[in-house]
């Protein structure tokens, strides 16, 4: 076993482990500028002790969170969950327009939880601190605002916004209201995610030179709807299909990865190309079956990404090729893969000292790697929607700025917002030219 | 089990260790309808699975069995309601059903699918870490806490059998009817779709010396059927058979004692949901018909089918079974 290899083995507890810092990001102009908040962000701060939570009986009067939900869809209904396996946390107030949303939520909590339909009455309510919103992301703006505008620490659903003025109305009003504002970005929380980063952070992988990620799914992403439903209800209980509040792929599927290479190369693309279609699933819907993406950075690195719903072989992963090593990262675990050294290789010489020179069959730089070096990256005993919605409490308590704040959540919500448009126009978009684009209240 | 009907669409899905067949009698559905709502059924199984799986480390029973031996756990009330309902099929079923039997179930290599005899200091270890006498559940706080380090929640067919209900309601919700089949083992239907029920066989196991018979045809309409048998998992060693299924109460003294000889082969229980079917059918396969018959005095609503193997010879004994249909 190489020194590089074992520094790869972390303990299970990962998850109660101070997350590393934040190292230089890219010398990109305005990638460097918008990224400056996420630089600082909040990657220093304490990762939650997931492993210590305990009993709730030590927790002050003062310390329990009262949260109120606005949409409680089958998403809302996960969280809310996960929210009940913290301790200190009450859920005492649902919204939806759908009433028998209220009672599914109702089912999560096993009480009788007031209900609203507006969210403005709810967020009259004295009862509630805090607000998860996991409304269409076409709404987040909205309610979002409304939220932090009401005085609530809020934790917004991924993708952060639908559209660039949507993603910058709501990083304005965190920024002016001053509170708390974390985006559901759960795997910036996942401890096997976190561990990842920090050896690329390390060099332990050399320079990573391209991203490749997929979200392959093999089904129609359509939820059953009552018998006899109107067109309207169908377009309610199924907005991810229909363009009025969808994000389509990019923004269901791509937030997180898209989000965690924005994280890995410390900028966001300078530019962007994309495509997809409607070319399965014809069944009335407005948004794309499959789209694709491929994003330049400013150090001259590359994201490729592919969210597709006609096949599910490659599943949901990425894969980070550096000139030293490859990590593969999926929604449960890490594998690390060394790169083996070869005459003329880019190999960085330090890893090929630690890989030392062993000979063996004639090595082809053609074929995938399947010789060792390949080891699992600790650190998966967690799940990462409940790290990251503990994270959230905790920092309502402390006053911490979250992992996933709202200028991670900016850069994350406009990426997926400048591959939507890049889609729509079929041309190569620069982040220039996006940012100053005179529409960007549209797709 | 096997609806004969042309009507009748077959779908299946692995979950839970096993494969869930669901049928759907779609008669009034569109094709795209039908796909949405079978993929919600299996979604729904895979949900349940990912909490309560103890194979997967990020499901919240792996983490109440890592962390609850420290302190009291808070755990969400899905979770907290099942652990609560298992404690009380424990003390109403005089401790046959236990949830807490993992540790003793991974001792004996059942929990891994390779059964083997435990050495002595393993299994007094096990033992001691095993029992719901060991678990505590504080509903003011919503908490989990274990007595002794090393216990394992392992709640197996309850599990399944929660999924089966949870994974049937949405075909209730949408008025379709329908059946979902975990394994052959749990057994759930929503409506009639031959106006009378879903035929069911019970079957005795395939031995030896005698060949699978027939012994009960009943008719499944919103009713749930689970059983237990000693036919999914053994180890045959030193001319002893013993079950993947142990007796909580005991847990057994010496190897060759504290598990089951196959006297009982097999357990059926019909119930209102296939949650309490499958944990009957457990407890009832332990406690064997003349035990088992005083412990459904406590559950009026449900029925139970043993069968035994005597000198070689197949026979059942029924606790208000209904009448086999034609």
């Amino acid at each position: 076993m190489t020194k590089s290899d074992r520094e790869l083995e972390v303990p299970a507890s990962a998850a109660t482990e101070i997350l590393p810092d934040q190292p230089e990001v890219s010398n990109s102009n305005l990638g460097r500028r918008e990224f400056l908040g996420l630089a600082a962000a909040g990657l220093g701060a304490a990762a939650l002790g997931l492993e210590a939570c305990k009993s709730p009986q030590s927790i002050s009067a003062n310390d329990w969170v009262n949260v109120g939900v606005i949409g409680v869809g089958s998403r809302a209904q996960h969280m809310m969950q996960m929210l009940l396996r913290v301790p200190g946390v009450r859920i005492t107030a649902l919204c939806d327009v759908h009433p028998p949303r209220l009672d599914e939520g109702r089912k999560v909590t096993r009480q009788a939880t007031p209900g609203y339909s507006d969210y403005r009455r709810m967020l009259e309510d004295k009862n509630v601190d805090a607000v998860m919103v996991s409304t269409p992301v076409g709404l987040h703006a909205e309610h979002v605002i409304a939220s932090l505008e009401a005085g609530r620490a809020v934790y917004g659903e991924k993708s952060m916004g639908r559209t660039l003025a949507d993603c910058n109305n709501i990083r304005a009003a965190a920024r002016r209201t001053g509170k708390l504002l974390q985006i559901g970005l759960q795997y910036h929380y996942a401890p096997w995610y976190t561990k990842a980063l920090e050896q690329i952070r390390k060099g332990n992988i050399g320079q990573v030179t391209q991203i490749n990620s997929y979200w392959h799914r093999n089904n129609n992403w359509r939820r059953p709807v009552p018998k006899g439903a109107s067109a309207e209800l169908e377009h309610l209980l199924n907005w991810r299909l229909y363009k009025e509040h969808s994000g389509g792929l990019f923004a269901e599927l791509g937030s997180h990865q898209i989000s965690f290479a924005n994280m890995i190369y410390g900028a966001m693309p300078e530019s962007v190309m994309a495509s997809g279609g409607i070319d399965f699933w014809k069944d009335g819907r407005e948004i794309e079956d499959n789209v694709h993406a491929i994003m330049r950075y400013p150090q001259g690195q590359t994201l490729a990404a592919s969210f597709i719903t006609t096949n599910r072989l490659e599943g949901a992963q990425e894969r980070i090729y550096g000139t030293g090593g490859s990590i593969e990262l999926t929604h449960t675990d890490a594998t690390y893969f060394a790169e083996p050294w070869f005459p003329g290789s880019a190999l960085p010489p330090e890893i090929q000292m630690q890989h030392k020179i062993v000979t063996g069959p004639t090595y082809s730089a053609e074929q995938p790697y399947h010789g060792s070096g390949k080891m699992p990256i600790k650190g998966s005993a967690s799940d990462a929607d409940l790290a990251c919605v503990a994270a959230w409490v905790d920092c309502i308590r402390t006053r911490k700025r979250p992992v996933a704040n709202e200028d991670i959540g900016w850069s994350q919500g406009v990426t997926v917002a400048m591959c939507n448009r890049a889609m729509k126009t079929g041309v190569k978009l620069t982040l220039n030219d996006f940012l100053n684009c005179s529409n960007p209240e549209e797709v | 089990m096997n609806p004969v009907s042309t009507t009748v669409r077959l779908h299946r899905h692995l979950a839970m260790g096993t494969e869930f067949l669901l049928y759907l009698e779609p008669a009034e559905m569109s094709e795209t309808d039908e796909r949405t709502l079978v993929q919600a059924v299996f979604a729904e199984v895979d949900r349940v699975e990912s909490i309560f799986s103890r194979f997967r480390p990020a499901s919240e029973i792996s983490r109440l069995n890592r962390m609850a031996a420290q302190g009291p756990v808070v755990t969400d009330p899905e979770v907290f309601q099942m652990l609560s309902v298992a404690r009380s099929l424990w003390q109403l079923t005089g401790g046959a059903f236990d949830v807490a039997m993992g540790r003793l179930s991974r001792a004996w290599g059942f929990a891994q699918k390779s059964p083997h005899m435990p050495d002595k200091e393993e299994l007094v270890s096990a033992r001691a870490a095993s029992g719901m006498a060991q678990v505590v559940l504080d509903p003011e706080w919503r908490t989990v806490s274990f007595n002794t380090p090393g216990v394992e929640l392992d709640l197996g067919a309850f599990a399944k059998g929660y999924a089966v209900d949870c994974a049937l309601h949405l075909l209730t919700a949408q008025g379709v009817p329908g059946l979902i089949n975990a394994g052959n083992s749990s057994l759930a239907a929503s409506g009639e779709p031959f106006e009378s029920g879903w035929p069911i066989e019970v079957c005795s196991p395939q031995l030896p010396s005698v060949p699978a018979q027939t012994l009960s045809r009943v008719l499944l309409h919103t009713n749930s059927m689970g059983s237990s048998g000693i036919m999914e998992q053994k180890l045959e060693q030193g001319g002893q058979t013993f079950s993947h299924l142990f007796d909580p109460r005991t847990l057994g003294a010496e190897p060759g004692e504290q598990v089951r000889t196959a006297q009982v082969l097999q357990a059926s229980v019909l119930a209102p949901t296939a949650a309490l079917a499958d944990a009957l059918s457990t407890a009832l396969f332990v406690l064997g018909p003349v035990e088992g018959a005083a412990v459904l005095v406590s559950f009026p609503a449900m029925a139970a089918l043993w069968v035994l193997a005597e000198e070689g010879q197949i026979r059942s004994i029924e606790h208000n079974w209904p009448t086999s249909c034609a």
